[in-house]
């Protein structure tokens, strides 16, 4: 049976069919070779059938989206071996300081796990104070638009290639020029000498912005070509004639806090300010009496105020206020005598001589100005208009630039271009293909001050180091090193300071190492050269003194209007367009964000037809400016304390007109996130650039135009402002102000006491002190009344709190974007500004004082209604006040009872403390806020594709600059100031490790850190010896809003004005 | 056993038998859908796409989408909750208290109003679902034991009470309204021929056996379950209130609102039956259950409630004013002078004044004039609450914070769309339920001493 077992392996091989025999009786089946099957014609013409072409695609398209669907893997890479300086999660602070041809001063850098995240003020060694502009340029480090290596006619290059070219450059026939804004560096200068003398080219230096008259000026009062040292903190009485001294005029930085020191009404002495200007400046906003003056009077404003000094009467201005303001102003100066300064902000040789000339007769040179080594604002605009002239001649060879960008912010910036393309040779060594790099062939990028080494020094005596706090992002090479290459020198950047250094200390390498170190650590060192003497009253030439008067005096408008070219606060020259936090910040003054405008006063605006007020739905009337026939279209936005028959416009704005990569902020964009696009399909710069308006005069740039016509084109154009509201309605409780005479009369009273601030009462029906009658003596202090269980945090371990002084507030908003960088806040763009979505956990409320009132009202029979619709008007020249509004921390927190999750709690130090993670976003909170500090996530700031080029956080490289110690909050929750918790929180570490109390001074929010007047001070209100627990029993204290019973832990000091109410 | 004097308008017109009624309110379910119904449920339902889709999109992107902003954080959604809860107020007082004050004319409307209160509870529902910025969290205002660690709700905060208020309504208001049904479900199984319809009408009917036993604990729990229902009437719209109430914004910080919030809400939701029932009544041939005299009655329900959210409006302006509180008396003075003063003039016409023309026999008798001052009662407490969050919130305490809302196509879209899918479902329901509570409606009709009475009359 077995044997008959058979296994086929097919039904052809059980019925033994023909073919199967052949196929079996072959040991190589012959099969066509592939080659034949290949070329078979069928095949070529076969149809792949519908379901064969189905059946593929379909697999093709699984497979390729199965092979996408691989998760994506972030690796993180640790260190294999840890650096020494660097502990993940434990910040490293190294002092530097910022200099970019405008602004000067003294920094500490803190850096995290290795990349610098924070721009802090150096108090301990440091001069000058980080504003709104320095703080915020750390996010110029991280912008994704920056230069990324050398580039050669558009392409990219290596740094050999660079150097050839450029070799070559030098080599040929014409002029060779060095063009460089205000060069402080000892070494550099050093370094552009040994260029020049090697290569024969000339250095020229040229500022954004120029200040040339007060050299030029100084040059002629003191013989010395310098800048005027002035001490503002010297100064008790200080008259200003167009100088924005607080926000953007001079070495501002410096000046801030060195005239806030004069400004405690504690003081013996609270200094006076006296303001001549035409738009309202942040100093204008600052100052005790302030005159409205034409851009053409002010140089006749100084005659007045000199002839007054001189010889005792004017005859400029006969009556009215002007006259008595100047008179006012000249009657304070003199009894101030040498405490007393004049500064002017007018750029004309002739005006300037005259502020010299004044102070010298107030006996000022010495103690508040000195002309002695200053080397700020060398600019020289003469020797700039012969080289556009010499380029545009053809006699340029080589054309080298580093840090300026005349293509953009010459005055004549048409003439600098078409000179630019006659030059063989054009190099240009900065961080941007901006409108000046994008238009040379050779482009060397230079590191951002962040990665770079550099001393500069103003005064030639005190050296500031600027140090390396990250490795160098791109491939970029210091200026200097490229000039040293240049020059066939060899040498490094750093070997130059080094060697800078070592001629000012010992030459022993090892002592020199230690000194360095040292030097470093405090980010400066004092030059040991012999120091420059001052001149102190040099002779007077009266005849120069009378020809600059006369000048003056023949200085002619007979048009309707004049223009002021002024400069904003957070914008500056422009140089930082494409910051978008810069860009945000609202302006301290118009409270605009993203835009440039026209600023009118409302009697011109109405007179137009003008739109005078601007919200998220009534935009502004655009109007078309037209003076040195130029013109240009902006919207008109009414400001008060504007001078009528003046009209001011922003420099700084309209960058990247060509569309140049100058950072992705610097354009306008539409409702959705997308760029708006010009004609040419270009992205569409913000506002416009009026550096063209300002006119030659004397070699100096006037920022001014005398015949200005103006009209409407009857188009509109929205402007988003943070505020729309702008006085304070007569809400007593808000703010509080005094004047200085008011003060001192009251001085000693105790904390609620004074009539400037009385705690606020309520009227009880009860005989409280017991005298048989019940009337208004018997009323109990707010506080008294409280339906609440009161958090246990009085004298209970720590209490934050924080006090905002409003005397010394300026309102310069560098607490604004510190706050911004440090809490990661995110920047939400204009059009969501606009829809009153800003999302500033600190924001500085800015009130107008209003002519109206309502005990005014009374007086004059006006209804309550009426009343308060004239108070919302402005007055037409008012005094102005700034409030650093942020989360109050309030005690008794409306907030935290109506959150139906918890989310936000009050800690047990005082804080109210918001818990993301827990937040629904029912926005209960917010409503219930005051204060109305709480801010919502309305959208996916870090993804939706609105924010794409406003949000740090969308882009890959600025996001660096987010700090790792914050949360970066989710759609949907609410956020606010946290008293920056993170901060409390290292610094409680800190002590415990130290194992000691935690003292004032080791504790501090972003805020108070970079407040660079101490108007801000924050600290632990149960410490005795704190700064916060001694102002917030200072009798200027008070609570914001104090009647509703929320018991904030913030407390304000009451505004007093220096205001000389004898003649007011 | 009813007793009535012979001089009154009778309930029931039209000599209608026992079995009228039950042809009446039954036969539309049993035959076809007629043309009117499906034109109106197909554009109903359309608007109600598009609202699903607006809600959609707002999930999708981000509260953003509102016009809301840092100043004002609340507006139409609130409103909207607000005016949505409102409405829902006229059918738990028409079905509980009208009940248990035997007053017997609410049987013609209970039905349809306790349907409108459950649909318009179902529409608020969906307002604060969605206006919270993390709605997948949302579940969070529940006082469920969680792995968070200790985390529990904050019972201190009025919107948690929202939360209960209205959880406990909307389950109350449901099981009173199917309560109801039970009977009248039987009735239609009785009579369904299709098989599907018998078998869902029979599920939905609980067995109903329509014996003595039966009705009693009908009867019994109807009344337990009104009076469960009548403080609810009066706690879920207090509550509402004490979201306002209880802040500190001046505006909304007022003592008043408790009560002006309850009788307001009644005064909207018999505004929202009347509007209904008139369009019904007409499609439905129902005019003989639903005639002038239910009509004039809710008419003047209408006029009392309205006279007492008048009088709370005064009242208010009074306070503001006697309480001598600068930032109150702004507050005020900013709602009827300020940038939204249209909107408390548009709130003040329609609310105060209109009603008062039903102190017109002829105005509260008249159904077209009825309906057309419906819809302005409508309108006008839409207004009331928009008056109430949005001018309080724009203009607070710092003038520097002062703002403006103005509503985008989204805040409207949603809100259309929650009519729609109000529409939607009411139509629905029109079609597949007992319109009029058909067995309670038998124990008024006098059939054997109609005709009787009738011949007295003569």
């Amino acid at each position: 049976m077995a044997n008959n077992k058979r296994y086929w392996t097919g039904l052809d091989d059980l019925h033994q069919t023909e073919a199967f025999r052949d196929f079996q009786s072959q040991e190589f089946p012959q099969h066509k070779s592939l080659d034949e099957s290949l070329s078979n014609e069928s095949l070529t013409t076969a149809n792949t059938g519908r379901r064969d072409f189905l059946k593929f695609m379909g697999f093709s398209l699984a497979a390729a989206t199965l092979a996408a669907c691989e998760t994506p893997v972030v690796k993180s890479i640790p260190y294999t071996n840890k650096p020494a300086d660097v502990t993940p999660g434990v910040a490293n602070h190294y002092a530097s300081t910022f200099y970019n041809g405008y602004d000067y001063c003294n920094v500490f850098v803190k850096t995290r796990e290795g990349r610098p995240i924070f721009i802090n003020n150096n108090r301990k060694t440091g001069v000058g104070h980080a504003n709104a502009r320095v703080n915020s340029s750390v996010l110029g480090l991280y912008d994704s638009a920056r230069l990324l290596g050398p580039r050669l006619n558009g392409t990219e290059t290596t740094w050999e290639s660079i150097d050839q070219y450029v070799a070559a450059g030098l080599k040929g026939s014409g002029r060779k020029v060095f063009l460089t804004n205000t060069i402080l560096s000892p070494s550099f200068q050093r370094t552009i000498q040994r260029f020049c003398e090697a290569n024969g080219a000339e250095h020229v230096m040229v500022d954004a912005i120029s200040h040339g008259a007060l050299r030029l000026a100084a040059k002629k009062h003191s013989g010395k070509n310098v800048f005027p040292s002035y001490e503002f903190k010297e100064a008790t009485m200080v008259a200003s004639v167009g100088a924005d001294f607080l926000g953007t005029w001079g070495d501002s930085a410096y000046y801030e806090d060195e005239w806030v020191k004069t400004r405690l009404p504690e003081l013996e002495n609270m200094s006076r300010l006296h303001v001549f200007e035409s738009v309202m400046s942040l100093t204008g906003t600052n100052s005790d009496h302030r005159t409205m003056v034409k851009p053409s009077e002010q140089g006749k404003v100084l005659v007045a105020m000199h002839e007054l000094l001189s010889q005792g009467t004017q005859k400029q201005f006969s009556t009215g206020p002007l006259a008595a303001a100047i008179e006012k102003a000249v009657s304070d100066l003199k009894k101030a005598g040498r405490k007393s300064l004049v500064v002017s902000g007018v750029n004309d040789v002739e005006a300037q001589l005259l502020v010299a000339d004044m102070n010298r007769l107030l006996g000022a040179e010495g103690t508040t100005v000195e002309y002695r080594s200053n080397q700020l604002f060398q600019g020289d605009d003469r020797a700039f208009n012969t080289l556009v002239k010499d380029m545009n001649e053809g006699k340029v060879g080589a054309l080298l630039m580093f840090d300026v960008n005349p293509a953009y912010n010459a005055l004549d910036k048409e003439a600098f271009r078409k000179g630019l393309s006659n030059v063989n040779t054009t190099v240009y060594m900065g961080g941007f293909a901006d409108e000046t790099g994008s238009r040379c062939e050779a482009l060397a990028p230079t590191p951002h001050w962040l990665e770079s080494w550099n001393d500069l020094s103003i005064d030639g005596e005190r050296v500031d180091l600027v140090q390396p706090t990250i490795q160098p992002l791109f491939k970029t090479r210091p200026a200097g090193e490229s000039l040293m290459a240049w020059s066939q020198f060899e040498s490094d950047w750093y070997t130059e300071i080094r060697r800078t250094f070592k001629s000012d200390y010992t030459s022993d390498q090892m002592y020199s190492d230690v000194q360095w170190s040292s030097c470093l650590h405090d980010g400066y060192y004092m030059a040991k050269g012999t120091k420059a003497s001052p001149v102190v009253n040099p002779a007077r030439d009266r005849k120069a003194l009378q020809q600059a008067k006369e000048t003056l005096l023949a200085v002619k408008s007979d048009s309707q209007f004049e223009l002021d070219l002024y400069v904003k606060m957070c914008i500056g020259a422009g140089e930082q367009a494409g910051n978008p936090m810069l860009q945000e910040t609202p302006d301290p003054v118009t409270k605009v964000t993203w835009d440039n405008y026209v600023t009118m006063a409302r009697t011109d605006m109405e007179a137009m037809g003008l739109n005078t007020y601007i919200a998220q739905r009534d935009k502004a009337s655009v109007v078309k400016v037209t003076a040195n026939g130029k013109s240009i279209e902006l919207p008109a936005f009414m400001q008060p304390g504007q001078a009528p028959g003046t009209v001011g416009i922003a420099l700084g704005y309209g960058r990247g007109d060509g569309g140049e990569a100058i950072g992705r902020a610097a354009f306008q964009t539409e409702e959705n996130g997308e760029y708006v696009m010009t004609d040419e399909g270009l992205p569409m710069p913000i506002g416009g650039n009026v550096y063209g308006f300002a006119q030659m005069v004397n070699d100096v740039p006037r920022y001014a135009a005398y015949n200005v016509s103006i009209e409407p084109t009857g188009e509109e154009y929205p402007l988003a402002a943070t505020q729309i509201h702008n006085t304070v309605m007569d809400r007593g409780s808000v703010v509080k102000e005094t004047t200085l005479s008011a003060f001192k009369r009251e001085s000693d009273k105790p904390k609620g006491l004074a009539s400037w601030n009385r705690n606020h009462t309520l009227t009880v029906h009860e005989d409280v002190n017991g005298d048989g009658v019940i009337d208004a003596s018997d009323d109990k202090k707010t506080s008294a009344f409280d339906m609440w269980k009161s958090h246990p945090v009085e004298g209970v371990g720590h209490r934050w709190g924080m006090t905002v002084d409003l005397s010394t507030c300026t309102g310069c908003s560098a607490c604004v974007t510190a706050c911004h960088i440090e809490n990661n806040v995110p920047v939400v763009g204009k059009d969501e500004v606009r829809r009153h979505r800003d999302m500033h956990w600190l924001r500085i409320d800015r009130y107008y004082a209003s002519d109206w009132s309502q005990e005014k009202g009374e007086e004059e029979g006006v209804g309550v209604i009426a009343s308060y619709t004239k108070m919302e008007d402005p007055s037409a020249n008012p005094q102005t006040v700034h409030m650093p509004m942020m989360c109050q921390h309030c005690n008794h927190a409306p907030c935290e009872t109506v959150c139906p999750v918890a989310a936000t709690t009050h800690s047990n130090e005082g804080l109210n403390q918001m818990t993301y993670n827990r937040c629904i976003g029912t926005r209960y909170c917010a409503n219930n806020c005051p204060y109305k500090v709480r801010r919502f996530n309305w959208f996916n700031y870090q993804g939706y594709s609105k924010f794409q080029h406003s949000n740090p956080a969308q882009d890959s490289l600025t996001r660096m600059v987010l700090n790792p110690d914050v949360t970066v909050r989710a759609r949907g929750v609410i956020e606010k100031c946290s008293m920056c918790i993170q901060m409390i929180q290292s610094s409680k570490l800190e002590a415990k490790k130290q194992g000691v109390p935690l003292t004032d001074d080791m504790v501090s929010c972003a805020c108070s850190d970079a407040c660079p007047t101490n108007a801000i001070s924050f600290g632990d209100l149960n410490d005795e010896k704190s700064v916060v627990s001694k102002r917030s029993k200072n009798n200027r204290s008070y609570h914001a809003l104090e009647e509703i019973g929320v018991q904030p832990n913030i407390f304000y000091m009451t505004k007093v004005r220096n205001v000389d109410e004898s003649q007011a | 056993m009813q007793r009535e004097a012979t001089i009154r308008e009778p309930l029931i017109l039209g000599h209608k038998t026992y079995k009228d009624i039950t042809d009446d309110v039954v036969g539309p379910i049993m035959g076809p859908a007629p043309l009117g119904w499906k034109i109106m449920i197909t554009i109903s339902s359309l608007i109600a796409v598009y609202g699903v889709g607006c809600i959609l999109y707002l999930l999708g992107t981000g509260i953003g989408t509102w016009g809301l902003n840092k100043t004002v954080d609340w507006a139409w959604d609130i409103t909207n909750f607000v005016w949505w809860v409102g409405i829902g107020h006229a059918g738990t007082l028409i079905s509980a208290v009208l009940l248990l004050f035997r007053q017997k004319w609410r049987m013609a409307i209970n039905r349809s109003a306790e349907a409108m209160t459950i649909f318009a509870v179902i529409m608020a529902a969906i307002f604060p679902g969605i206006h919270m910025g993390r709605i997948w969290v949302s579940y969070w205002v529940l006082p469920l034991p969680n792995q968070f660690g200790s985390l529990w709700v904050n019972f201190n905060s009025p919107l948690l009470w929202d939360v209960f208020a209205i959880s406990t309504y909307f389950s109350v208001s449901l099981v009173f309204w199917y309560i109801g049904l039970i009977p009248d479900f039987a009735t239609i199984r009785d009579r369904m021929t299709k098989p599907l319809p018998k078998k869902i009408y029979s599920i939905l009917a609980f067995g109903w056996s329509g014996r003595a036993k039966n009705w009693t604990r009908f009867e019994e729990v109807s009344l337990v379950l009104a009076g469960i229902a009548t403080p609810l009437v009066f706690s879920v719209h207090s509550i509402v209130s004490m979201d306002f109430a209880t802040s500190v914004i001046p505006g909304w910080h007022t003592t008043i609102f408790p009560p002006y919030f309850v009788s307001g809400a009644v005064f909207s939701g018999f505004a929202m039956v009347l509007t209904l029932l008139l369009i019904m009544r007409k499609a439905m041939n129902l005019e003989n259950y639903i005639h002038v005299k239910h009509v004039e009655y809710m008419n003047i329900v209408i006029i009392v409630t309205g006279s007492i959210v008048g009088v709370a409006y005064l009242t208010e302006l009074f306070i503001s004013w006697y309480s001598g509180v600068e930032y109150e008396s702004y507050a005020f003075i900013n709602r009827f002078s300020g940038p939204y003063s249209w909107a408390y003039w548009m709130m003040m016409s329609c609310n105060v004044i209109s009603p008062q023309l039903f102190w017109f026999k002829k105005i509260r008798r008249s159904l077209i004039a009825t309906f057309a001052l419906s819809i302005v009662v409508n309108i006008g407490m839409w207004f009331e609450r928009y008056v109430i969050i949005v001018t309080s919130l724009h203009r607070d305490y710092l003038p520097s914070s002062w703002g403006e809302f103005h509503a985008t196509n989204i805040d409207i879209g949603i809100f259309i769309g929650t009519i729609g899918i109000f529409l939607t479902l009411f139509l629905a329901y029109a079609r597949f339920f007992p319109v009029l509570a058909l067995n309670e409606l038998k124990t008024i009709l006098k059939s054997s001493g109609e005709s009787y009475k009738n011949e007295q009359a003569k």
